[in-house]
């Protein structure tokens, strides 16, 4: 059973993920994207690619120049689960990549993502802006992420005896299943997004922020 | 099924609109908002009301749980769980309408401070789409909207109006140039420039087309303005109707076609510029044979091709410079007036934030005409109030009619005793003229008339009334309505000036009376008004305007009086009344 879930529960997972979104970017595509119909008074290649780097450089927002604390902790929970999914296929599938250096460094990083994720969680919980726009599905999703980096971090040894082994892949399976649905999803919408925000800007030539040229 | 049959009409109409108006970059970013609150605190409602409510996330939301309902593959099912919702009535309409007419300025502040890259002022046009297609948008808006519909600019200026005002600002040009020759060139063909203004320059301010004809002039520019089609400003860009975008940008670009001009130049006009330059070309779908570029760029190009020459010491004050939001966020444009304010003024102040960063001035995306918000708008600028006064100029300069409003407004509201002024006014009050500028000499003789000044204020009475006699008037003052009657009993003056805001609604009244008045209602009268501090929105002169089945008056000043601007105005309105 514990080979089910660690293998085959993990494709069938994956393939309702990738089924999903291939559905998804093709339904994306599916809507007319707004044209400039004027010649382009900026760079738009460089706002392009601005625009998709702009999440590695905190100062170029204000948001993120004022609440540094938001950017590292958005820095922290998304190597949080980069770590907690690339552990999901090195164990079954290379478990030799598992050293205890690496076990180690994965457990650290797990559990600073479990700290921001509760951070977060709070967050929702009583900050009277994020708890107004809140809705079940951002308190579900950071919760599960949350239950999911917990499990991790105790099946990171890889005893296949703790119950909290099955789990993190069970939940695993589960999250990979459920994202596509939900609001996690945003990172299939959020190249698109970045791509036409840059796009527009870059057309109008107010991003990237203007530089004094006279 | 219940639901079907509880829903209203216009609910029903207002969500089949939203469905169909959903493109590719409204899909994402109603989709990719993952709730992070990281935009809250770019947004001037949320910061000075700390209300979460005026969070641009929640009032986006608004609009979004439509798509959560009908397009989220979730929502569908399970709309609660990804916080899907309905328009079910009338009162929906009027909450959503209160939010993105009322709470939002569109000035796209949150936009480049999301992280998810949500064009949040995308999703409130949106909103405000679906409204106003309804009926439910503020009445100002409304009433914009049919005058550029129906007239062809925004305050339903007549032709002749346009005509005689053109025509006595060539005079006013000529004599301040001592040239005979001097003119605003009218529906003149085959010239480099066709320069589209906003209507608030014909209508109630026209020293800034004052200023740019001297520029022109200075500059030996080739330019005309058009007889039709001269209107840059667009109410479609903020009633989210791209119907009549398209119906005010095809009227301009008609201009610049049938005159064979070269290139299109929008005065200072913050969404005039973005709605001409790059909105109306989409919602018209004309490709265009000539460039549009805003006045500031064509004053830099004069600038460095030596055309003008700027001195400025001309303008000792201390001046800062006001980013409007669709200059500086929607339509890149941010150093061309750096370059002319640092060679117009001595002393050149920044204001922080500034450029894309720059706070909205609060009367953006239509505020100034939607009367219903003006509290919220004023309460909302203690921001911008705190971020001019941080900047520590007299001046405030700016390249938008809409922000001088707004910036004129929160200036009056705290209290803050600064001066707003456009970029070009600026510029040509710092030019370098080759022969001797010639200072304009009251013309005593020819405005030897008599002028009704009424003001419950005996200071500011005594001030208009000795303002005026100064400048060869005769005056004639009364402190309330009963007085201006008995007067007018007795002597009918070729002008009047009113304040609105006189106990009781004596102001408001004695206008109704006056203009419904045979005998009197030919007598042109200037609003003298000032804001009401217990009700900022009441004697608004937008309210005033848009809200009452009135005349127009003749002019609108707003205390602190201007003097220039009521001398001009006066000497306007009696020129035009000889006509």
């Amino acid at each position: 059973m514990q080979e089910f879930i660690m293998h085959e529960l993990q494709y069938i997972a994956l393939s309702i993920m990738a089924v999903v979104y291939i559905a998804k970017i093709f339904w994306i595509l599916s809507f007319k994207p707004a044209v400039e119909n004027t010649p382009s008074a900026g760079n738009k290649r460089k706002a392009i690619t601005m625009s998709f780097f702009s999440i590695a450089m905190p100062w170029s927002m204000e948001s993120s120049r004022k609440k540094w604390y938001k950017w590292v902790e958005f820095v922290i929970l998304h190597i949080g689960i980069t770590v907690a999914i690339l552990a999901s296929f090195f164990i079954p599938e290379s478990p030799f990549l598992m050293t205890p250096g690496i076990i180690l460094f994965f457990q650290i990083v797990l559990s600073l993502a479990f700290v921001v994720s509760i951070v977060r969680l709070g967050r929702r919980m009583f900050s009277p802006v994020n708890r107004l726009i809140s809705h079940p599905d951002d308190y579900f999703s950071i919760f599960v992420t949350l239950l999911w980096f917990f499990l991790a971090f105790f099946a990171m040894p890889m005893d296949k005896s703790n119950w909290m082994f099955t789990g993190y892949f069970v939940l695993t399976a589960v999250l990979i299943a459920y994202v596509p649905f939900s609001k996690m999803s945003h990172y299939i919408l959020w190249p698109f997004s970045r791509y036409y925000f840059g796009k527009h800007f870059g057309h109008r030539g107010t991003y990237p922020k203007t530089k004094p040229n006279y | 099924m219940s639901d079907e049959i509880n829903k209203s009409e216009k609910a029903s109409k207002a969500e089949e609109s939203f469905k169909n108006k959903i493109n590719r970059q409204a899909l994402l970013s109603l989709g990719v908002c993952v709730h992070c609150g990281m935009c809250t605190e770019s947004c001037h409602y949320f910061l000075a009301t700390d209300d979460p409510k005026m969070a641009p996330a929640y009032k986006a939301d608004q609009v979004r749980k439509l798509y959560k309902k009908y397009f989220d593959w979730t929502g569908r099912l399970l709309p609660k769980w990804v916080g899907g919702g309905e328009l079910e009535n009338e009162d929906d309409l009027k909450e959503l309408q209160d939010i993105v007419f009322g709470s939002c300025t569109m000035c796209r502040r949150c936009s480049f401070s999301c992280p998810m890259g949500v064009d949040k002022a995308l999703l409130m046009r949106t909103g405000r789409s679906i409204l106003t297609e309804q009926g439910y948008a503020p009445q100002g808006v409304i009433d914009v909207s049919k005058d550029q519909w129906e007239v062809g600019n925004q305050m339903g200026v007549t032709d002749e109006d346009y005509l005689d005002t053109i025509e006595w600002l060539s005079d006013e040009l000529k004599s301040e140039l001592d040239d005979p020759n001097a003119e605003i060139p009218l529906d003149k063909p085959n010239c480099k420039i066709l320069y589209a203004v906003n209507p608030r320059e014909i209508k109630y301010d026209p020293r800034s087309l004052l200023a740019a004809a001297k520029i022109f002039y200075v500059a030996g520019e080739s330019w005309t303005m058009p007889t039709k089609g001269w209107d840059n400003t667009n109410f479609g860009l903020f009633s989210g109707d791209n119907e009549l975008g398209a119906h005010m940008g095809n009227l301009v670009f008609d201009a610049v076609e049938r005159l064979n001009a070269e290139v299109l130049v929008t005065s200072e006009c913050g969404h005039g510029y973005r709605a001409t330059a790059w909105e109306s070309p989409n919602w018209t779908k004309r490709k265009l044979n000539f460039p549009i570029y805003n006045f500031l760029e064509t004053m830099v190009k004069y600038v460095k091709e030596g055309r003008i020459k700027l001195d400025p010491s001309l303008n000792p004050n201390s001046v800062t410079y006001h980013d409007p939001c669709n200059l500086g966020r929607s339509g890149g444009i941010t150093e061309e007036p750096r370059y002319l304010l640092k060679r117009s003024v001595s002393n050149f102040k920044e204001m922080y934030p500034n450029r894309q960063d720059n706070y909205c001035c609060t009367g953006g995306g239509g505020a100034m005409s939607m009367s219903e918000y003006a509290k919220k708008r004023l309460e909302s600028a203690s921001v911008k109030a705190d971020q001019l006064k941080n900047a520590g100029a007299k001046i405030v300069a700016t390249a938008c009619h809409n922000c001088i409003d707004g910036l004129n407004d929160l200036i009056k509201y705290y209290k803050l005793g600064m001066k707003t002024s456009l970029v070009g006014e600026l510029v040509a009050e710092a030019l370098v003229f080759d022969k001797m500028y010639v200072t304009p000499v009251p013309r005593v003789e020819e405005f030897k008339q008599t002028i009704l000044v009424i003001d419950d204020e005996p200071d500011v009475v005594l001030f208009l009334t000795t303002f005026f006699n100064d400048n060869g008037f005769n005056t004639l003052s009364a402190n309330d309505d009963t007085q201006a009657i008995k007067i007018l009993e007795k002597e009918v003056p070729d002008i009047i000036t009113l304040d609105l805001i006189m106990p009781g609604r004596s102001g408001l009244n004695f206008y109704n009376t006056l203009k419904t008045n045979e005998k009197f209602k030919n007598i042109p009268v200037v609003i003298v008004s000032g804001v009401n501090p217990d009700n900022p929105g009441q004697y608004d002169a937008r309210k005033f305007v848009y809200e009452h089945s009135l005349p127009r008056p003749d002019g609108y000043i707003e205390k602190p009086v201007n003097k220039e601007l009521l001398l001009m105005t006066v000497q306007k309105c009696l020129e035009l009344k000889q006509n």
